[in-house]
């Protein structure tokens, strides 16, 4: 369960998000949208521990982060959170099987056990066969799959996706978001996408609008 | 090590700038190592050999070269605290004809058995098998025992026969057997004390006596016990301290040379911070990414250290290895001296050292480590949020100078030019060097920009773009140019030093040989000696206008220290004609002056006017020093003394050179063979001062070999520093070409831009080198030079050399800086852009 | 005459078989070096010859003989000084010139040890480091003497693990060897030597064992011979007894060995306890092998006893102890066994001294 309560934000005095609240139940996928510039990207920073609150409060399962240090903040997004990011971030130098296996690493699990996580994921995403490939042989779709595999590897909490689509053309960018919702609700994790398209947001099972007031449905 | 696909294997990606890091770390590991290797090599085998000479001897009496009364060994023989006590009279010859250096021995072969066993000789039976020339062959008079590697030296077999000098005579010897407990040292014979005293006419002289002490005595107090019998000049050493002498004597040669070896390293450094520095900023948002899912701010920074610390590994593994090889081919092309002469002579075995090698490694990975160190610390304390966001290279930092820091550095190496030398090592002078070097890259960056901001912004648009760029974000550009800047720094440097150096000697030889032809008899100048019948007959050669004769000997100043040479030759009273070194205060009449090195001015803290006590023919004399000259040729100090004086206190009149002057019209060769005739044939020899100079200069040159091989280094490191940067900064920038060329650039255009860029950075570089190299060239000159070898020289500027060098490395770094832009433009730039979008 | 054997042993690894040239060493020395002849005739004169003669070849002063330690268990011991003149450096100015050599030998026999202690020096003579007397008894190396003291002698050992200092006091007149001290050594006139004993020597003096010092007493006998000959032609080694009698009386004899084992020469001096002397010569002194010890370390074998037969007279020779042998093998390569000797006639001992026996190994390559 995530929590948020007036949650505040100012850049050089100048507020950004002025009060934003929202609560995600457990297996919840939510989508945000908003006008370029509202604060969409501030508040998924936040959510994802990259940046600190002025005000309000985060909590994850009960357990407030709004205010850990450094290392902890780290610790939660190895343990508990999932990115998918626009830019895909797709290491080149490795594997489709170790960037997935990435997460895993990170949290010191290393062995045939992480790589047939990986394998699991990858034949979720329909990229089984490809696990021993090179990023460079791939598509911005197929790239995308292996970021959502990998977003999910480690089991989170919760999984972040910025605007995941807004470097695929359409026809990707549909499977992709499908591949997204669907992934998202068989592990069980809550989900937020956060996205400038109206249509890309129709993949959740709710959406909600970021405007300078705040969050509303 | 989970992460090690992620971070290792991305050095794989930029093989070229890996490699070029991986090979600058190679070269300073691999130079050190080999000197090390090589001086190592050569101490061990000076040590083995000292102690085969010293065998159980637990003191020595060792004096000056021309020896001492032989009655001291009778007194210390019949010395309770003496067990035995072994005469030795050593005599340095050559073999008749040749160069082949001996170095005879003569023992008694009763009292050295119990202390020197490694010196006892053993007869050869004679083929014919008849016993008559076995049985006392070691006492006859003509009998030479050699050490085996001095028997495949010589090409001798037992029974022959071969001639050496003994004074101006020609001595024949018999070849009687070897040396079964010293069979190494080529130059190594033996012959009984008694034959040595007669045949070099040194009747009741000894040159050392190596004493084995009673049971239950300790060293400490017989020593205490003993000195007072010593006449004075002569010293009781323990056998080590020779091998010490040795070791420091080189020591302040070695350290030089490791220290080059170091800025070899440096420069190493350099490379892996520019490219390592490079691809942090090529792998911003990938390493933000990293960060985004959970890899904490420490894990990065140990991971990114442990990229260059990788480098730094290997190649200080390879380093090791090359450095193995290195001296390998040092110690059988030049021996084991490096080329100083400290220990020519020497055929010392190269032996691997775990523990030196495994330093050379941690000094690999110590320079890859501080490479990366850095980089590595301003990608952790990005924010990834906006690294992620950003994913553009325009955040880069530490492109700004620290102009205070840098300034700071540069004015601290002043003072580090007055710390006196440390154990007779110069270290406020590598400290001067280290910070000079270190505020000069420093201040990098805030000379480019200012330079850039003087640059006119008119021209072409290449040129305009190129000056901006450097002007406004000089960071990137400059760490193309730290590397440029350390190896032209250090080529600089070497090359005035050296240049000075070279020239210095050039004058000082002419100052020293200010004769047509110059006679001795052989090159050692202890067998050798012209007695007085032979030194008037030389004066009566027709063609001979003038015959000035000099005289040699060593003496003990003080224990521990190496001997100093005393030469006696004519000195006019004002000391003119010596190369002096400041003015001259010519002593009071009556009182006996001398002229001493500017070693001995270092080393003992004389000074012109002092009046000092020299150990003349077992008295303490005294004498006033009058002034100091420059002399480059012994390291451990020399006295100069006129010749009339100098017999006139040691009784000796024998000498061991003659200069002679020719008189107008005279033929030089002729002369040369009529002074030849005058005694036994090919016992005297005759040089003339050009072959005497050429030789020199050769030695010199083949003693700089070295730095020769250092500066290549340095120079190859340079250019590999411009050629990965560019390569690195050019792939990091295709986006910034793609843009250019989407407003309409040409590629010949963005080519141009590049080279021009490069050859910026590279000036900048070259310039900032070559202002810290002619600053660290002094350091050379003034303070490590002064300190480590006690002399001066003057300054002397290769400028054509230097300019043609310079102007050599800023065009070929900007061809580089072209080539690096092809190779990144043949993916189309159009395309790249487009991801952006 | 024939412990020249010591000489090898003593010479240092260099000097083997020093003197086995048969000629002075060729071309080392400017010219040929004459050294004086011992011819027949010749008047020994006391002290005087009691002193070096540096013109020979060889000379040595050799003192063997029994002592009693304190709790009277016996001990042999033997001590010598060799000179030799080497014919080298004659003209030679240095004070080194190796004109003159000194060798030491020094042994003590000791049936708890059950072998020899012994000990070697050697140094060419000079700078006080050892030297000579002559006109009377007096050769030093080092520490090491032997010296005349009024009408004695004093012999001066110090040793790597013992030591002695030791009193001689003669009963009489020196004894003359051969004829009044012309010995033979071989037929015809050519090997000779000048030759004189001093037997029945009381021992009085010190003696160190492993660091312990004790009282010692005993008797003892001196020869000093000197000669510029080598072995005769055709002898392979050579078998020498020098006897103190309980009764007064003393007994030398010798004989050389030729190749197959016979008698090449022997003589023998006999002086009975008023002190008359007679002379034996070839026919009428015999040695008889009766009982040989094999080495363990050199596998040599050695009679160590003997039957001695003296014109009518039979003696019996034994061995303090059998292992008597010097091994110096690992210095000079030379080995021959010289040990401390009980005296019996008739199955009683009448008398002690020592006995040396050389070339059992290989030709002795000696005097």
């Amino acid at each position: 369960m995530l929590e948020i309560s007036d949650l505040q934000r100012r850049f050089d005095g100048r507020p950004v998000l002025r009060s934003v609240s929202m609560r995600l139940e457990p297996g919840e996928y939510v989508a945000i949208t908003g006008e370029s510039g509202v604060g969409k990207s501030t508040l998924l920073n936040l959510i994802a521990g990259l940046d600190r609150p002025d005000g309000g409060r985060l909590a994850l399962d009960g357990a407030d982060y709004g205010d850990l240090d450094e290392d902890s903040l780290t610790r939660l997004r190895r343990d508990k959170l999932g990115f998918v990011f626009q830019a895909f971030h797709i290491l080149p130098h490795l594997t489709l099987r170790q960037n997935v296996v990435l997460p895993l690493w990170l949290k010191g699990r290393k062995g045939p056990q992480a790589d047939r996580e990986a394998d699991r994921l990858l034949d979720a995403v329909g990229l089984a066969d490809r696990a021993d490939s090179w990023p460079r042989e791939l598509s911005g779709g197929e790239m995308q799959r292996v970021a959502i595999a990998r977003a999910l590897v480690h089991a989170p909490r919760l999984i972040l996706a910025d605007e995941p689509t807004g470097n695929l053309d359409p026809s990707n960018a549909a499977k992709v978001l499908t591949l997204l919702a669907e992934r998202i609700r068989a592990s069980g994790a809550m989900g937020i996408l956060v996205t400038h398209s109206p249509e890309a947001a129709r993949s959740a099972d709710r959406v909600l609008h970021l405007t300078p007031e705040g969050l509303s449905a | 090590m989970t992460l090690a696909p992620v971070f290792l294997g991305s050095l794989a990606r930029r093989r070229t700038a890996t490699l070029f890091s991986f090979v600058a770390i190679l070269l300073g590991v691999a130079l050190g190592m080999a000197v090390q290797a090589v001086n190592q090599a050569a101490l061990s085998e000076f040590g083995r050999g000292m102690r085969t000479m010293a065998g159980a001897a637990d003191l020595q009496v060792v004096g000056p070269r021309g020896g001492f009364d032989e009655g001291l060994y009778a007194t210390l023989a019949a010395r309770s605290e003496v067990a035995q006590a072994s005469p030795v009279l050593e005599m340095r010859t050559e073999r008749i004809g040749s160069a082949d250096g001996l170095r005879i021995l003569g023992i008694d072969l009763f009292a050295a058995g119990p202390v020197t066993p490694a010196l006892l000789p053993r007869p050869a039976e004679i083929q014919d098998g008849s016993d008559r020339d076995t049985r006392l062959a070691a006492l006859a008079e003509d009998s030479l025992f050699l050490s085996m590697a001095a028997r495949e030296a010589l090409q001798v077999d037992p029974g022959d026969r071969i001639q050496v000098h003994a004074e101006d005579r020609t001595l024949t010897l018999r070849v009687a057997g070897d040396l079964p407990g010293a069979p190494d040292d080529p130059r190594l014979a033996v012959m009984d004390i008694a034959a040595v005293q007669k045949h070099f006419s040194r009747i009741g002289r000894l040159t050392r006596i190596d004493l084995r002490l009673a049971g239950g005595q300790d060293a400490q107090t017989a020593r205490a016990a003993l000195e007072p019998l010593l006449p004075a000049g002569l010293m009781l050493e323990v056998p080590e301290a020779a091998v010490d002498q040795a070791a420091n004597l080189s020591r302040a040669y070695r350290v030089n040379l490791t220290m080059l070896a170091a800025i070899a390293l440096v420069t190493g450094g350099f490379l892996v911070f520019s490219a390592q520095a490079l691809s942090v900023v090529r792998r911003h948002t990938e390493l933000a990414f990293l960060r985004a899912i959970g890899l904490a701010r420490r894990q990065l920074f140990l991971w990114l250290l442990a990229e260059g610390a990788l480098v730094g590994l290997l190649g200080g593994l390879a380093g090791v290895a090359l450095g193995h090889g290195i001296a390998l081919g040092l110690l059988t092309l030049l021996g084991g001296d490096l080329g100083a002469g400290f220990f020519s002579g020497l055929s010392p075995t190269l032996r691997f050292s775990p523990w030196a090698s495994a330093a050379y490694v941690l000094l690999g990975i110590g320079a890859g480590v501080a490479g990366a160190w850095l980089p590595a610390r301003e990608a952790a304390a990005v924010a990834p949020a906006r690294a992620l966001k950003s994913g553009d290279d325009s955040a880069l930092s530490g492109g700004r100078g620290v102009p205070m820091l840098s300034l700071a550095m540069l004015t601290a190496s002043l003072p580090a030019c007055f710390i006196p030398p440390i154990q007779g090592l110069p270290l406020g002078g590598y400290l001067a060097i280290a910070c000079l070097l270190a505020g000069a890259v420093m201040l990098l960056p805030t000379l480019a920009s200012m330079l850039a901001r003087t640059l006119p912004l008119r021209g072409p648009v290449p040129a305009r773009l190129a000056a901006a760029r450097l002007a406004a974000a000089p960071g990137q550009s400059v760490i193309a140019a730290t590397g440029v800047l350390a190896s032209v720094a250090l080529v600089a440097a070497m090359a005035i030093m050296v240049g000075s150096f070279r020239d210095s000697v050039d004058v000082w030889l002419g100052q020293i040989l200010p004769a047509d032809l110059y006679l001795r008899a052989g090159r050692a100048q202890s067998a050798g000696s012209l007695d007085e019948a032979l030194q008037a007959r030389l004066g009566k050669i027709p063609g001979v206008a003038r015959v000035q004769f000099t005289a040699f000997e060593s003496l003990r100043l003080e224990p521990g220290r190496a001997p100093v040479e005393l030469l006696a030759r004519p000195v006019s009273p004002d000391g003119d004609g010596l190369p002096l070194v400041g003015s001259a205060r010519p002593a009071a009449k009556g009182e006996t002056q001398i002229w001493i090195s500017e070693a001995m001015r270092d080393l003992y803290g004389w000074r012109p006017g002092e009046r000092v006590l020299i150990p003349l023919a077992g008295d303490e004399v005294a004498v006033q020093v009058a002034g100091v000259w420059r002399d480059y040729a012994r390291q451990g100090g020399a006295i100069m003394m006129d010749l009339a004086d100098y017999r006139r206190l040691t009784g000796d009149a024998s000498v061991q050179t003659a200069a002679i002057w020719l008189a107008p019209g005279a033929d030089g060769i002729r002369v040369g063979e009529a002074l030849k005739s005058t005694s036994d044939s090919g016992a005297l020899e005759v040089a003339f001062p050009g072959e005497i100079r050429e030789r020199s200069l050769t030695i010199f040159d083949r003693t700089f070999v070295v730095t020769y091989v250092l500066e290549a280094a340095a120079v190859v490191i340079g250019l590999a520093g411009v050629a990965a940067s560019f390569a690195a900064l050019t792939a990091a920038r295709r986006r910034e070409f793609g843009m250019l060329r989407h407003l309409g650039l040409t590629r010949r255009q963005i080519g141009a831009m590049l080279a021009l860029e490069g050859t910026l950075a590279a000036g900048v570089g070259v310039l900032g080198g070559l202002a810290a190299g002619g600053a660290i060239s002094l350091i050379l000159i003034e303070v490590v030079n002064r300190q480590s070898f006690h002399w001066s020289m003057d300054l002397h500027l290769p400028w054509a050399s230097l300019l043609w060098f310079a102007g050599l490395l800023v065009a070929l770094a900007g061809l580089a800086a072209i080539l690096a832009g092809r190779q990144a433009m043949r993916e189309d730039a159009l395309l790249a852009v487009r991801e952006d979008w | 005459m024939h412990r020249r054997t010591c000489l090898l042993a003593l010479a240092g690894l260099p000097l083997t078989r020093l003197l086995a040239a048969d000629e002075p060493a060729a071309e080392s020395t400017a010219r040929e070096v004459v050294f004086a002849p011992v011819l027949p005739g010749r008047t020994l004169v006391f002290p005087d010859d009691e002193g070096a003669h540096p013109e020979f070849r060889t000379e040595w002063w050799y003192v063997t003989g029994w002592l009693d330690l304190p709790d009277g268990r016996p001990l042999g011991f033997q001590v010598t000084f060799f000179r030799v003149r080497t014919g080298i450096g004659e003209d030679n100015p240095s004070a080194f010139a190796p004109r003159q050599l000194i060798l030491a030998h020094a042994a003590i026999a000791d049936p708890e040890l059950g072998r020899l202690r012994h000990d070697q020096r050697a140094a060419r003579s000079g700078f006080g480091r050892a030297g000579f007397s002559t006109g009377r008894a007096g050769v030093w190396l080092g520490d090491w003497s032997f010296e005349q003291i009024g009408d004695g002698y004093r012999a001066r050992v110090d040793a790597e693990d013992f030591g002695y200092d030791l009193a001689f006091l003669p009963d009489g007149p020196p004894l003359l060897n051969g004829q009044e001290g012309f010995s033979l050594k071989a037929p015809g006139r050519d090997n000779a030597s000048y030759y004189y004993s001093r037997p029945q020597l009381t021992v009085e003096g010190r003696l160190t064992l492993d660091g312990h010092r004790q009282s010692v007493a005993g008797r003892a006998w001196m020869d000093h011979e000197w000669s510029s000959a080598y072995i005769p032609e055709g002898a392979d080694g050579w078998d020498w007894v020098g006897l103190n009698l309980d009764d007064g009386g003393a007994i030398m004899a010798f004989r050389m060995r030729r190749t197959d084992g016979g008698k090449l020469w022997a003589s023998a001096t006999l002086r009975s306890p008023d002190g008359s002397a007679e002379h034996l010569s070839l026919e009428a002194v015999e040695f008889e092998p009766l009982r040989s010890w094999k080495s363990p370390r050199t596998g040599i074998e050695y009679p160590v006893e003997w039957r001695l037969s003296l014109g009518t007279r039979r003696f019996t020779l034994r061995p303090l102890m059998d292992d008597q042998e010097l091994e110096s093998r690992r210095s000079t390569g030379t080995i021959y066994w010289e040990g401390a000797m009980r005296l019996l006639e008739n199955g009683r001992e009448i008398g002690r001294g020592y006995l040396e026996m050389t070339g059992y190994g290989e030709r002795i390559q000696v005097g």
